[in-house]
């Protein structure tokens, strides 16, 4: 293996070499909340706090608002400009093993049948360089989902911690490219095995597991179990947030806005946890609360993997850290009865 | 697949930007009832209004600039080509936007989506056409498409409701189907008045009534999901089989391509999957919530 590493203290040499062609995104506290941001040039800080950000990076290519394209009106009638497209390309520089994955995941949907220009247009502008965790949260639980913290699912690039070192791993063409630095040097046999242990620890910090054998039938056969659904729903209060928050929920809804006399079909995330995510101007098929968190979670252990083959989870724990009720899925998992 | 047979799901090729409507025109406005109307309307693009494909029961997505989009079916029949129609009853935002263009005013659609219904399943066959309300639309399309090709079909049932005579769609299509000696129109409202010649009573005992033959028959059903939920059985009992009954589902579309999420039943996207779907197929959702 041509594996290279880096001192850490170089780190910030990656980025600065990546930003001459790269819109370099890093994580950053920086809005009040953690999130991707655009990469300020001067050192690399969030290694020391960085665990994971709030709000996925997801949102660097179904942002919670978009432009979709402008109209205005003149007098041969409408005309439509779509945005200009984006000339530079993007990197995303700690992105974490779930939420690489979650875009793969987001990729099924977004390809199958109709390519969606907006979502697919910034996936193929943006390389993803991921740094595994050695901090996971008592929330997590990837390792239950065929993910770990060192996973390599979707990420061009990836970082091991092995101590004073990071091991970078090229996954994908595109994260041979970004070998060019002379800060790396060769990774020796026992980077390697440094990078083996180091997984290994990483994995047994995540302690939270969920049991997802069986999952989709279990849920089939107690999707009309009523009281259970009932019970799960009960303290729910449909903030939205874990949907909002999720890396593999997409819903959006299609909006105009309007300006004077130019206007803005906007495309916004939506969520299933809304009532009016589903109203009919004569009839909504999930008004209760229960019918809509039943859908939320059949939709990603259930009717997911009968679409693509793949869980619509990852186990990142979002929804679990951030819920104001402490709803959590693995709780609901664990409990789905059998239907036997 | 494993739920539901959707092997008859259209890819949706789309070239460029799928989300970036088309400009049309709206040529005429027939007021059906108090709250409904039908817009006649062209694509300002010559090429388009000659290459434009569609197939009956397939929607489009309408948009007032400003206002928003909302989904409709297209009324009108592939067999005449002089122009598009869509019928919108007011209820709610966009539909009160649209109704208030006027003629010559330009409003953006995006389609045809969706499966549309299976010609190639119907033809050969006695049909049984079973509408209420606005239900009618998309059924409407199909029976033009099928007088347009009488001889390629048996026996024409259709068996239309309202809840009044006032608020009957298409009465000049009704007009013309009720001379046509190969056609049994019989309509039916809630309540009817002094002017009424039809019967009394809601669609499904109508149709118990009727009693039409399930024998080489397919019966298609449009409307409100009360009446298609009563219609089943009805059906049932007079020996359809579930195969033997289709209908066109509504939900909330927005995308109209599979990809926003709102308009699933279990794993079931109507907007992509259907909207035509046969009871056969329906029975196998894993939602009930239809
Ligand atoms: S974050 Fe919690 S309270 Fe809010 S919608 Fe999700 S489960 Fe319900
Ligand atoms: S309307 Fe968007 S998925 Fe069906």
């Amino acid at each position: 293996m041509a594996d290279k590493k880096i001192n850490k203290r170089d780190i910030a040499k990656l980025p600065n070499e990546w930003c001459r062609e790269f819109s370099v995104l890093v994580p950053s506290r920086e809005s009040g909340t953690v999130a991707m941001t655009r990469w300020d040039g001067k050192d690399i800080g969030f290694l020391d706090w960085y665990r994971n950000t709030v709000v996925p990076p997801r949102d660097s290519f179904l942002p919670l608002i978009e432009e979709m394209f402008s109209f205005y009106k003149d007098k041969d009638g409408y005309n439509i400009e779509l945005p200009p497209p984006k000339e530079q390309k993007q990197l995303i520089f700690g992105i974490r093993p779930c939420d690489a994955r979650a875009l793969a995941i987001l990729d099924m949907t977004f390809n199958d049948g109709y390519q969606d220009p907006y979502y697919l247009g910034r996936r193929q502008n943006t390389v993803l360089v991921g740094i595994g965790c050695t901090k996971a949260y008592d929330s997590c639980f990837c390792t239950s989902l065929g993910n770990s913290p060192t996973d390599t699912t979707g990420v061009d690039l990836m970082l091991t911690d092995i101590g004073e070192d990071f091991l970078v791993e090229a996954i994908t063409d595109a994260g041979k490219e970004l070998l060019t630095t002379s800060s790396l040097s060769k990774a020796t046999e026992a980077d390697q095995a440094r990078a083996k242990v180091s997984e290994e620890t990483a994995r047994q910090k995540v302690t939270r597991n969920i049991d997802i054998r069986d999952i989709a039938q279990k849920l089939r056969a107690s999707f009309e179990d009523q009281d259970f659904w009932q019970k799960v729903a009960a303290k729910c209060i449909s903030c939205g947030i874990c949907t909002l928050l999720c890396p593999t929920c997409y819903c959006f809804d299609i909006n105009d806005e309007m300006s004077k006399a130019q206007g803005v079909r906007c495309r916004s995330l939506d969520s299933c946890s809304f009532p009016i995510y589903t109203r009919m101007p004569m009839e909504n098929p999930r008004t209760e609360k229960w019918r809509r968190v039943r859908n939320k979670v059949c939709h990603k252990y259930e009717f997911y993997p009968m679409l693509f083959d793949a869980i619509a989870c990852t186990g990142c724990g979002r929804c679990i850290r951030l819920c104001p009720v402490n709803w959590d899925i693995i709780q609901i998992i664990e409990s789905v009865p059998t239907g036997a | 697949m494993t739920v539901t047979d959707i092997s008859r799901r259209k890819k949706f090729f789309a070239q460029g930007n799928a989300y970036v409507p088309h400009i049309v025109v709206i040529e005429k406005i027939i007021e059906e009832t108090p709250d409904t109307r039908t817009f006649h309307f062209s694509f300002k693009d010559e090429k388009l209004r000659k290459d434009f494909i569609f197939e009956s029961g397939q929607f489009a997505e309408y948009s007032v600039f400003g206002v928003g989009e909302a989904p409709f079916t297209i009324s009108s029949s592939p067999t005449r080509r002089s122009h598009l129609e869509c019928t919108i009853k007011r209820v709610g935002r966009v539909t009160n936007a649209l109704h208030r263009l006027g003629v010559g005013a330009e409003i953006g659609f995006r389609g045809p989506y969706g499966n549309g219904f299976p010609l190639d399943y119907l033809q050969g066959k006695n049909l049984v056409f079973i509408a209420g309300g606005i239900g009618m639309a998309p059924l409407r399309s199909l029976i033009w498409s099928v007088i347009d090709n009488r001889d390629s079909y048996q026996k024409i049932d259709i068996i239309y409701g309202a809840r009044s005579p006032a608020d009957l769609c298409f009465r000049y299509d009704l007009d013309l189907w009720g001379r046509d000696k190969t056609i049994n129109l019989v309509t039916t409202v809630d309540k009817g008045d002094e002017g009424w010649s039809g019967r009394e009573g809601f669609v499904p005992q109508v149709v118990e009534q009727v009693a039409p033959s399930a024998s080489d028959a397919v019966a298609i059903v449009g409307g409100p999901p009360v009446m298609i939920r009563l219609t089943f059985p009805v059906l049932k009992n007079l020996g359809f089989a579930p195969e033997q009954m289709l209908t066109t589902l509504e939900k909330r579309i927005k995308c109209g391509i599979g990809k926003c999420g709102r308009c699933n039943i279990g794993n079931i996207y109507v907007c992509r999957d259907g909207p035509v779907f046969s009871y056969a197929q329906i029975k196998q959702f894993i939602s009930s919530e239809y």
